[in-house]
């Protein structure tokens, strides 16, 4: 079954980016994670839609969709950081503590 | 596809959906190229649209399904009661954001307007698309937009922050939804509904830990929507650094949407041709249990502590999705029935209390709790206002909130089999709400005013109130005038 090696890299992808998100302290390598993460979805699902059980062309189709909806993302979170960046002068995540209980 | 296939779907069934998009794209030109004297009548322009998109929504009631694209576009009463929320609280949100007419700290307030136009797009896609596809671009449409929103205020170091927590933990909430819809679609092979639901019918032999898998990655991607305890950690800090009219909007339209995009697709591939897959529902409904008992406890229990108004209600906000998780854990059209008017009669109140908070906010410059101080005397119509609001979501008899609360307890008792655990964590939830609800009321009529002076209530503002007040005391009274308009 050669689907198996793709859908492994992608889980592993995927692990890579959220273990990332949770644990760097620059915002823009948490957005990379994230991107990561999206990209390990893209994989499983042109894998899926290449060696699938019924494969068919609607996982391409998704695929494009989620490139072209995290692209937005990433700009609209790029955005919200420059935002946060003129009022205090730094981009870590573990600097962000004005709101807390 | 020629254009006879193309013309020969029933277009006119999607009006609502096109009304908000053309006043979204229109509000946008305006904004950019209109004339000074038009732009500040960009806020009333969007009202406008959203009760055109409602007067064209309500004639559509008992309509036959329609499906528009293979179902990329379905009419369904589902969608349709739901929409009818999503609208009305969007109305009630203009109305909020009109009653102040000049807002110093939000300088782009256009942008606003179109912004809360797209996310009601989004909104209302989600409610009625039966393919994956669709729903996952009008689940990142409503993100995206409010995402802006809560970052509005450009100057302000705390909306920038919620801002910047909400995109990290939305992103990474969208990367689990869609990783767990890439196994559903592999694992089905098609991202419609109901061929999904088909496929996941007959036995999934070795596939069936993977189709789990999928489930619940895409529930818990999706429960961040609705923020249920574990998922909810962004939730005080983007309600407290957003301004007060986005906040609302978050804690209804945003969370009625998520809970619509749940039940869309969960109900839809685990009932859709009859005979249910339950024993792939059942190894989920163990999750969704344990989310709602930690969702009801921690939420009320942590909103004890707060004195930040905004935070408390967030917290508050936290316990009623547990409330409303409840009926998620069986499938029937008694829970849609359950959860849609818990939904309608939680816009009400809580649209209210936030216009409560926004007005105090506005005039006393903070958000603790202390704005509450001896209101009943500078103001006895906001005081009870206030009251009718904080009852009704405490859930004490002859509001709406009650009604609600009973219907879903009384459902999870009803169930077969009983979820004695859940309806008795309901209610120990409930009582623990009353402490801090009525700690609000302890300081409204007991404690004397610190400052004197009255405060004032315009025209504009009174409207959302007398709308909100309306609403939660005629659905708590005549609660069969919604449940008999749900059939």
């Amino acid at each position: 079954m050669p689907m198996q090696p793709y859908l492994i890299v992608a889980l592993i992808l995927f692990c890579i980016g959220l273990f990332g998100a949770l644990t760097k302290r620059n915002t823009i390598i948490v957005l990379i994670c994230i991107e990561l993460m999206l990209n390990a979805v893209n994989l499983n699902l042109i894998a899926f839609s290449k060696y699938g059980a019924n494969a068919n062309i609607s996982g391409q189709v998704f695929s494009l969709f989620t490139i072209t909806v995290a692209a937005a993302e990433v700009a609209v979170g790029m955005a919200i950081l420059i935002a946060l960046y003129r009022n205090k002068r730094n981009v870590n995540i573990d600097k962000m503590n004005t709101l807390k209980d | 596809m020629d254009l006879d296939t193309l013309l020969s779907f029933n277009w006119g069934i999607m009006a609502p959906e096109f009304t908000i998009l053309i006043v979204g794209v229109l509000l946008t030109v305006i904004d950019l190229f209109g004339p000074t004297s038009v732009k500040k009548n960009i806020p009333k322009l969007g009202l406008v649209g959203v009760i055109l998109a409602f007067i064209l929504l309500v004639p559509q009631y008992g309509h036959d399904q329609v499906s528009i694209l293979h179902d990329t576009y379905l009419f369904t009463p589902f969608a349709y009661y739901f929409k009818f929320i999503l609208l009305i609280g969007a109305m009630l949100i203009f109305l909020m954001i009109l009653s102040n007419e000049s807002n110093k700290e939000i300088t782009d307030r256009s942008e606003y307007i179109y912004l809360l136009l797209s996310a009601l797009l989004g909104a209302m896609m989600m409610a009625s698309s039966g393919d994956l596809i669709t729903l996952f671009v009008g689940l990142e449409l409503l993100s995206l937009s409010s995402y802006i929103m809560v970052g509005l205020r450009k100057k302000s170091l705390r909306a920038n922050e919620g801002a910047m927590k909400y995109v990290i933990n939305g992103s990474i909430a969208t990367a689990f939804t869609l990783f767990g819809m890439s196994y559903i679609y592999g694992v089905s092979g098609s991202t419609n509904l109901v061929d999904i639901s088909r496929e996941m019918s007959a036995s999934l032999g070795t596939a069936e830990p993977v189709a789990t898998i999928g489930f619940i990655m895409m529930f818990i991607g999706l429960s961040f929507k609705i923020s249920t305890v574990p998922f909810h950690m962004w939730t005080p800090d983007v309600y407290e650094g957003a301004s007060t009219p986005v906040t609302a909007f978050l804690s209804v339209i945003s969370k009625t949407a998520g809970f619509v995009i749940i039940m869309n697709i969960f109900f839809t591939i685990f009932t859709g041709n009859g005979e249910a897959n339950t024993s792939l529902y059942d190894s989920m409904l163990l999750f969704i249990a344990v989310l709602a008992i930690l969702s009801m406890l921690v939420g009320n229990l942590i909103a004890l502590r707060q004195r930040n108004m905004k935070r408390m209600l967030a917290y508050s906000s936290i316990g009623h999705a547990g409330y409303m998780l409840i009926p998620l854990t069986s499938i029937s059209q008694l829970s849609v029935e359950n959860v849609w008017f818990y939904l309608f009669a939680y816009s009400f109140m809580t649209i209210g209390a936030f216009m409560v908070i926004y007005l105090l906010e506005q005039q006393k410059k903070s958000e603790d709790i202390s704005i509450f101080t001896g209101l009943y005397q500078t103001s006895p119509v906001l005081a009870v206002c206030m009251t009718i609001f904080l009852i009704s979501l405490a859930g004490i008899p002859g509001t709406a909130g009650f009604i609600g609360k009973f219907n879903i307890f009384v459902g999870a008792i009803l169930a077969e089999p009983s979820l004695y655990i859940l309806a008795a964590v309901m209610a120990l939830g409930t009582i623990i709400s009353y402490l801090y609800y009525f700690n609000i009321l302890v300081q409204m009529f007991i404690r004397p005013p610190q400052l004197e002076g009255k405060v004032s209530v315009r025209v504009a503002e009174s409207i959302p109130l007398i709308a909100c007040v309306a609403g939660t005391i005629i659905l708590g009274i005549f609660p069969f005038l919604a449940l008999n308009f749900f059939q």
